[in-house]
């Protein structure tokens, strides 16, 4: 046999690397390995920026695969939202391996960056701009089916970019507009339906994350996968991002902040917000002071809300009719 | 409602209010009428002084101290003028700028930007 | 039995199973496996780690085979608690300790081995390395060292398996270039300079060493997946074998 020797071994071992010559792309560095393919950083040496490239791993290339990964290319390239990490090009690599680039963000995982967080109010305002990301797609027609803190990346400015499609669902009809992911998609791909997206990822396969999943996806009964299921992981994400740091992991949430989480993530779908929508409004009348759906107070807690909502004007107005009682009282006996 | 506006009306309301609770206090009843246009005139003066304040500086904190200082001073030369009564004036008056420079920062449209 | 020089079996079970089979050409095949991929890092491993001169380290090296043979020591192996590989060198270890201490180290030929044992060749790798092995390295370097010899190992059988498919299928030519750019490495080639020389243009040498790439790979993923204990062992492997950082 042969005698291959560390050069050649070296060589051999990163074969792996993508080769990218004869792109626009010079790689730079890996930045996270995921279950289908591997990210790297990128430069663009035509318009001069950094990108974000990922391919597929080339231990685990094979057909299905690669149509998954266009596939998620796709979808993402029809979303276009200050939310949704942009989609800038797509090609193939000199071995074969198809790869996308999208947008090179600098920032924090959620997870990272809530740590550094002690405003509640903040983080849940965070999480607004997650929901507004999440109900665009919705809109779309798009499940995104494994949102987690580890899929959400916040920027330096606090902007905050949902990634990850690569387990995104395209929904059959979603509304009458025939702007939905799914009526671009039948008529560019007539072959490419959900059903052949059901295909690619298989019928009774559990996709997504433990603990963000929802009962149903956990189940891998995909056909009764809808906005609800993505509703479930806001809700654990919820959850999560209004904990905060680690000191705050076991402090107990505010009544309806709970119960807010709680509706969200409720096991069976009926019981949950029908739309993340529904859900942000939530959380947005919760950070306003407002009652909110989820949970009714009794009169002790409406009383203690409308003081906390008014605290200033209430205070300002019992200073001056205290001053004057006091004046009229100690003044003019 | 624009912040001035809202400064305007609510200065006056709350002026006269503070103006009519003269009433309480026997020595001064009888000159009533001219303590309330006082106040009244007092209040409309600070509500819009807060008012333009809200528009240029958007701070509850700053707007209420602002409140505090233009009550306090419109307070002051009229409790000179009466040569008494500083501090049936002076404390309340102060606290109807606190207010009104409260609400000109919470209520009320901000300036409204023309687009091209 | 498998003969040295023929075409490498798919096994579908792993080597583990199979060594463990009933079937007793299963089993022999699964060893062949095993002894092939194994006997040259087990080898230059002992060399270094104790320092032997190359006829004793043979007889270690033959005598630990006959042993694991013997004793069965593969089915005391738990895929839950170690790599098969480091499980192999723990063991060799402990036999080559054993047997230099008794120090009446009973010569032991290598009959049962239907494999190949190029001892000679074996020296003459470890001289090209430049590794002198009167330096004793630190137990970190010869762990190092016996998991670059088992890669080294692992892809030269690999690279031999490609070679074959690619005389099979008048794929000559891409196997040239494949090993002329990644397995020579000759200082400077390029993509052109390849082309010019098999007459071809240079987005077909680009095809064609791609798709030896990817043969490579998947011959070499194959034959690390027979040798594994289980699918965990087997991803945990893959990763070691193929590195993850970007030039």
């Amino acid at each position: 046999m042969k005698f291959l020797n560390d050069k050649a071994l070296e060589r051999l071992r990163g074969s792996g690397v993508p080769d990218l010559s004869g792109t626009r792309y010079e790689l730079r560095e890996l930045i996270a390995r995921g279950g289908m393919g591997v990210v790297y950083a990128a430069d663009d040496e035509k318009l001069n920026r950094r990108v974000a490239l990922k391919v597929l791993d080339a231990a685990s290339a094979n057909p299905d695969l690669t149509q998954r990964l266009l596939r998620e290319a796709r979808v993402l390239a029809q979303l276009e939202h200050p939310g949704i990490v942009p989609v800038h090009d797509v090609g193939a690599l000199p071995d074969g391996r198809v790869f996308y680039t999208m947008k090179f963000v600098e920032g924090l995982r959620l997870d990272q960056h809530v740590v550094k967080v002690d405003s509640l109010p903040e983080r849940l305002r965070l999480f607004l701009r997650i929901c507004d990301a999440v109900a665009f797609a919705h809109a779309r027609g798009v499940l995104h089916r494994d949102l987690k803190p580890a899929n959400v990346m916040v920027g330096p400015f606090g902007e905050v970019l949902v990634m990850d499609w690569g387990l995104a669902k395209v929904l059959r009809e979603t509304s009458e507009s025939n702007d939905t992911v799914f009526a671009r998609f039948a008529k560019e791909n007539p072959g490419d339906e959900e059903t052949q997206a059901t295909a690619v990822t298989g019928h009774g396969t559990v996709l997504g994350t433990p603990g963000y999943m929802s009962p149903e996806q956990e189940r891998g009964e995909t056909e009764k996968i809808d906005v609800r299921s993505d509703v479930f992981s806001l809700g654990a994400l919820l959850k999560f991002v209004a904990a905060g740091t680690e000191g705050n992991k076991g402090q107990r949430l505010p009544r309806a902040l709970q119960a807010i989480c709680e509706k969200a993530t409720a096991k069976q779908p009926e019981l949950r917000y029908g739309s993340v929508s529904e859900l942000a409004s939530d959380v947005s009348r919760h950070l306003d002071g407002l009652p909110v759906l989820a949970y009714s107070e009794n009169i002790l807690e409406r009383l203690v809300r409308f003081y906390k909502r008014h605290q200033i004007a209430i205070l300002l107005i019992t200073a001056y009719l205290v001053t004057r009682f006091l004046v009229l009282y100690f003044f003019h006996r | 409602m624009n912040k001035i506006l809202l400064g305007l009306l609510l200065g006056t309301v709350l002026g006269a209010i503070d103006g009519g609770t003269a009433y309480f206090t026997p020595s001064v009843r009888a000159m009533i009428v001219g303590i309330v246009i006082g106040s009244t005139f007092k209040g409309l003066i600070a509500g819009i002084a807060a008012g333009i304040f809200a528009r240029k500086v958007n701070s509850v904190p700053l707007g209420i101290l602002f409140g505090l200082f233009v009550g306090f001073v419109l307070a002051l030369l009229v409790a000179l003028k009466q040569h008494g009564y500083y501090f049936e004036i002076i404390l309340p008056g102060s606290l109807v700028g606190m207010i009104v420079g409260w609400a000109t920062q919470k209520y009320g449209a901000g300036v409204q930007t023309k687009h091209a | 039995m498998s003969a040295p020089g023929e075409s490498f079996p798919q096994t579908r079970l792993s080597v583990l199973a199979a060594a463990r089979s009933g079937d007793a050409a299963e089993r022999g095949r699964a060893l062949d496996l095993l002894f092939a991929a194994y006997w040259k890092p087990i080898y230059k491993y002992l060399r270094l780690k104790f320092t032997q001169a190359p006829q004793d380290a043979q007889d270690l090296t033959q005598g630990f085979f006959a042993e694991l043979l013997e004793r069965d020591l593969l089915s005391r192996f738990d895929p839950a608690k170690s790599r098969l590989r480091t499980y192999l060198r723990v063991c060799a270890d402990s036999f080559a300790l054993n047997e230099i201490k008794a120090a009446s180290r009973q010569k032991r030929g290598a009959d049962f081995l239907h494999v190949a044992l190029d001892f000679s060749a074996a020296e003459e790798e470890l001289r090209t390395q430049a590794i002198d092995p009167a330096s004793i390295p630190s137990p970190e370097s010869l762990e190092e060292f016996f998991e670059k010899e088992w890669i080294r190992s692992l892809f030269a059988s690999a690279v031999a398996e490609l070679q074959k498919l690619c005389d099979s299928r008048g794929k000559q030519k891409a196997f040239a270039m494949f090993e002329a750019y990644d397995l020579d490495g000759e200082e400077n080639i390029s993509y052109a300079d390849l082309g010019a020389k098999h007459g071809l243009p240079v987005t077909d040498v680009n095809n064609q060493i791609a798709w030896a790439r990817r043969e490579f790979r998947r011959i070499a993923m194959e034959q690390l997946h027979a040798l594994c204990g289980s699918e965990e062992e087997f991803t945990r492997e893959a990763k070691t074998l193929f590195g993850e950082t970007a030039r």
